[in-house]
């Protein structure tokens, strides 16, 4: 008995991620794949102008946001002002641009809260302990109930209006569907042949978490996660509009709603430019998601499988040897289950 | 603050045409049911036949039912209406006068329900009330006040004077809105059942005018009723409903005393806190008068024959005050340097243009006003000036915070900010709860800069009192404002609020952005509604409305 044999597998199963081809020869394909649909083309697109403008908008804007002109307030669209101008005799444009990075920071930071939240939540519902499942399931069909809306107005009281209001709301509300909606998938993994010798072969609760579950639920984390990323940006406007979202003076989509809502009826167009911004991303964000899971899954993407494939047969000449490490571990899977049981409680939970 | 809008009325003569036409189209089922029953036979091509008998029901019904709208728009052509609704903002969370705050209570109730001792007219002068004259001793001490005769509760209670004695003791004793007011009050009584003197401990100006407000209102001191939901007074209108935050309904009283006899014998008053439904309402016909309209939304109903729109003359000061012990606000410089780098005229066009503008703390219809818009011309450079005389400059910004309340947009902030910002001074804008800015401005005073709209009328003893939010404290000042209210001239009154007004400004104790005018919109037809004032006074008694 060597002790280089009682190392723990290094590589998860692959089931979303299957082959050997590199992680940036993936994206390329992926990327190439999506490209070729219209409305994935028009997701990309939007997507990239988004994060475009708003870097571009923290160094520059057309105007100037701070610029009012009381005796030019609600002008049709010019040369000076190409969206017009709103109630202050703003430009428009320019604090549609000066809103994205804000929009953005709340769907990035929206994204990953709910994300994180999500994932810990399926964590402990798949959990082997069926105690702390079963809360856990029970906690979170509760919680669910919660609107958002109900959320932001709890958390406004003590923080007023903020960022932090839509970002928590938002991460939390969707964190539980997250949680609820990627369960199944991960307990049908959970249950594999895979995870069950990984299990018996003494690997970590946490590992097989990060590498067997984690790849196998990646497509309904993205679809999920870019709808909430999409529903965030829905939400930051409506929250902004009942006066608990982004606070007035920092620029945001939700803020150029609010302030020309009121006139809907007199300057329709004011209302037009940021509501046509919001539809638009929201739009992509859900092609964007689609698009993602069918693209990234190489059972819905055969220029993916053809790519992994080619990919496997460029990295053919190892293969002799990798057969032999397979046989030598399975040689070696019995001293890895007393290893495990001497390890301690963090394996086999699953 | 807010008011919530629940529900909603539909009106008289919307619902009857509604029935109306649902009637008028039911002679269509035959022709339809005869189409359906003719194909079993035939089989044939049937649907052109469908077609045009559906067609021709149509046509029918239509026919019909212009035909008798034609018919009722003759006959009710030129007709004087029964009922009137009138569209208002801000709904009072109940109705009793003397305890709960707001100009919402004064507006609804005072003249048309309530009646004061003496009243005001719509250029904010005291007139006659329940008073029909009065004398004032040569020391300013004395008031006597001759009642009318025959005046009536609406319960049919005889309004005497001992009911003014047992309201104005009532007022003192309970402290309730507007006792605070009535400075150096001594005693009431009544001599005789027409007859009530009142006297002063010392002289004060503006006793009538307060007296014209809440101080003056009598009630019956026999009737007892829940105040927060009901009231007994001796004015023109009953009140017949009142749903908290919704609807008021006043009812003209057949046995009212006065002359000025209700015109309309139903006035229904709503309460439409959302600008854009207050103006989808007026348009639809769901009331008859609107006040106020957002001057930037009334452009819709301008060169509208069926329209009416006119902006009245009001008390209302939109005040950017300035903490006088603020840690940078306490420098005059920095003060005046604000006031001279605020564009007014620039704030007033983009509201619309009706809006005046105000150089000091009286308004045109207060006395004391004199026009005070020359002591700070728009004059960035000199406000650059002041601001480096007090140690500021490009590398050392000055940093203020603005703390208002959301009740009134965040556009002012956002042009204060940027109007600012030219002269060198970065403006944290605050957009708070109304709630949130009572707490830290009004009460505990930590604000560097802070702006509302002071509606009050002969409210200058603001700046008289170094203990209100504005922590103004002027000697100078205290002493004109005590001695303008101690004279028994008024115009040596007017003269000593003026000088002291001036001063105020001249200090840059705040700045005042505007006179908010209010812009009321009304359907052609509709006569006798105020237009001056009336957010705080509303008198109904002569509205009417002839449909056209």
């Amino acid at each position: 008995m060597s002790w280089e044999h009682t190392d723990r597998p290094r590589r998860g199963s692959r089931a979303a991620f299957p082959g050997r081809l590199g992680f940036l020869g993936r994206m390329r394909v992926v990327l190439a794949s999506m490209w070729r649909k219209a409305s994935e083309r028009y997701s990309l697109i939007v997507l990239v102008m988004w994060i475009l403008f708003s870097l571009v908008s923290r160094f520059w804007t057309p105007v100037p946001i701070w610029t009012t002109d009381g005796y030019r307030i609600w002008q049709a669209p010019s040369r000076d002002h190409l969206l017009g101008t709103d109630g202050t005799g703003a430009d428009i444009l320019s604090w549609l641009m000066a809103g994205s990075a804000t929009n953005l920071a709340i769907s990035l930071l929206a994204v990953l809260l709910s994300g994180v939240l999500g994932l810990l939540l399926v964590m402990a519902m798949v959990s082997r302990r069926s105690g702390v499942s079963q809360v856990v399931v029970v906690l979170v069909d509760a919680l669910i109930s919660l609107p958002t809306v109900l959320l932001a107005l709890i958390l406004a009281v003590p923080l007023g209006p903020s960022i932090a209001v839509v970002v928590v709301a938002c991460g939390f509300g969707y964190g539980l569907n997250l949680a609820r909606i990627v369960r199944p998938q991960a307990l049908l993994a959970a249950e594999s042949d895979y995870v069950q010798s990984a299990r018996h072969s003494g690997v970590g609760s946490f590992r097989i978490f990060c590498t067997h579950l984690v790849p196998n639920v990646i497509p309904v984390l993205c679809v999920q996660l870019s709808m909430s990323a999409g529903t965030s940006v829905l939400a930051e406007a409506g929250l902004t509009y009942l006066g608990v979202g982004v606070p007035s003076g920092l620029p945001s989509w939700g803020h150029s709603l609010t302030t020309s809502v009121k006139f809907i009826n007199v300057f329709p167009l004011t209302v037009l430019w940021p509501g046509l911004v919001v539809t638009m991303v929201v739009v992509a964000l859900n092609l964007f998601g689609d698009a993602l899971r069918d693209a990234i899954d190489p059972v819905t993407n055969p220029g993916l499988r053809a790519a992994v494939a080619a990919a496997g047969r460029s990295a053919l000449q190892p293969a002799p040897q990798a057969v032999s490490a397979q046989l030598d571990d399975s040689d070696h899977l019995v001293e890895n289950a007393m290893y495990a049981g001497e390890g301690g409680n963090d394996v086999a939970k699953y | 603050m807010n008011a919530d809008r629940h529900g909603t009325h539909a009106h008289d003569s919307v619902t009857a045409t509604d029935t109306d036409a649902a009637q008028e189209s039911g002679p269509s089922t035959d022709p339809e049911l005869n189409a359906r029953i003719r194909p079993m036979r035939s089989g044939g091509n049937t649907l052109p036949w469908k077609l045009l008998s559906l067609l021709l029901a149509l046509a029918l019904a239509f026919s019909l039912w212009t035909g008798h709208r034609g018919a009722t728009g003759q006959a009710e052509g030129g007709t004087v209406a029964d009922s009137v609704t009138v569209g208002l903002k801000l709904a009072p969370t109940n109705l009793d006068i003397r305890n709960q705050s707001g100009t919402a209570l004064d507006q609804l109730l005072i003249g048309n329900v309530y009646q004061g001792l003496v009243s005001r007219d719509s250029r904010n002068r005291v007139r006659p009330g329940l008073a029909r004259t009065w004398n004032v001793s040569e020391d300013g001490l004395v008031y006597t006040f001759n009642l009318h005769e025959g005046i009536r509760f609406s319960n049919n209670h005889a309004l005497r004077a001992q009911d003014v004695v047992d309201s104005i003791r009532g007022l003192m004793a309970g402290h309730y809105q507007g006792s605070e007011m009535l400075e150096g009050f001594q005693d009431v009584e009544a001599t005789d059942p027409l007859t009530v003197r009142l006297t002063l401990s010392r002289p004060y100006q503006d006793l009538l005018w307060q007296l014209s407000g809440r101080a003056g209102l009598v009630f019956d001191r026999r009737a007892h009723y829940d105040m927060k939901t009901q009231a007994v007074g001796s004015g023109p209108y009953l009140l017949e409903s009142f749903r908290p935050n919704d609807s008021v309904t006043l009812k003209a009283d057949p046995h009212y005393w006065g002359s000025d006899k209700p015109k309309t014998p139903t006035i229904v008053i709503r309460y439409l806190n959302d600008d854009n439904a207050a103006v989808n309402a007026l348009r639809s016909g769901d009331v008859q008068v609107l006040a106020p309209v957002t001057e930037n939304l009334a452009s819709s109903f301008r060169n509208n024959p069926d329209f009416q729109v006119k902006e009245g003359n009001d008390t209302d000061k939109y005040v950017l005050a300035m903490n006088g012990k603020g840690a940078a606000t306490s420098d005059p410089r920095v003060r005046k340097a604000i006031r001279y780098a605020i564009d007014h005229r620039q704030l007033i066009a983009s509201r619309g243009g009706s809006d005046r503008a105000l150089g000091g703390p009286i308004p045109s219809l207060d006395p004391g006003y004199q026009d005070l818009t020359g002591l700070y011309p728009h004059d960035p450079e000199q406000a650059r000036r002041l601001l480096s005389q007090a140690g500021y400059g490009p590398d050392h910004r000055l940093k203020l915070r603005l703390t208002y309340a959301n009740t009134y947009g965040s556009e002012l902030g956002d042009q204060l900010r940027s109007q600012l910002r030219q002269v060198g001074i970065d403006l944290d804008v605050r957009v708070v709860e109304f709630s949130v800015w009572l707490q830290d401005v009004h009460a505990n005073k930590d604000y560097d800069l802070s702006l509302v709209d002071h509606g009050e009328s002969h409210d200058f003893h603001q700046w008289a009192n170094p203990n209100y939010y504005y922590n103004y404290d002027n000697h100078q000042v205290q002493e004109l404002y005590q001695k303008a209210m101690a004279t028994t001239s008024a115009d040596d009154s007017n003269r000593l609020l003026a000088q002291a007004a001036r001063i105020v400004s001249n200090d840059a104790a705040a700045d005042w952005l505007f006179n908010y005018r209010v812009t009321t919109a009304w359907r052609t037809g509709l006569e006798g509604f105020p237009v001056d004032l009336n957010q705080s006074l509303m008198p109904l008694s002569d509205v009417t409305y002839r449909r056209g």
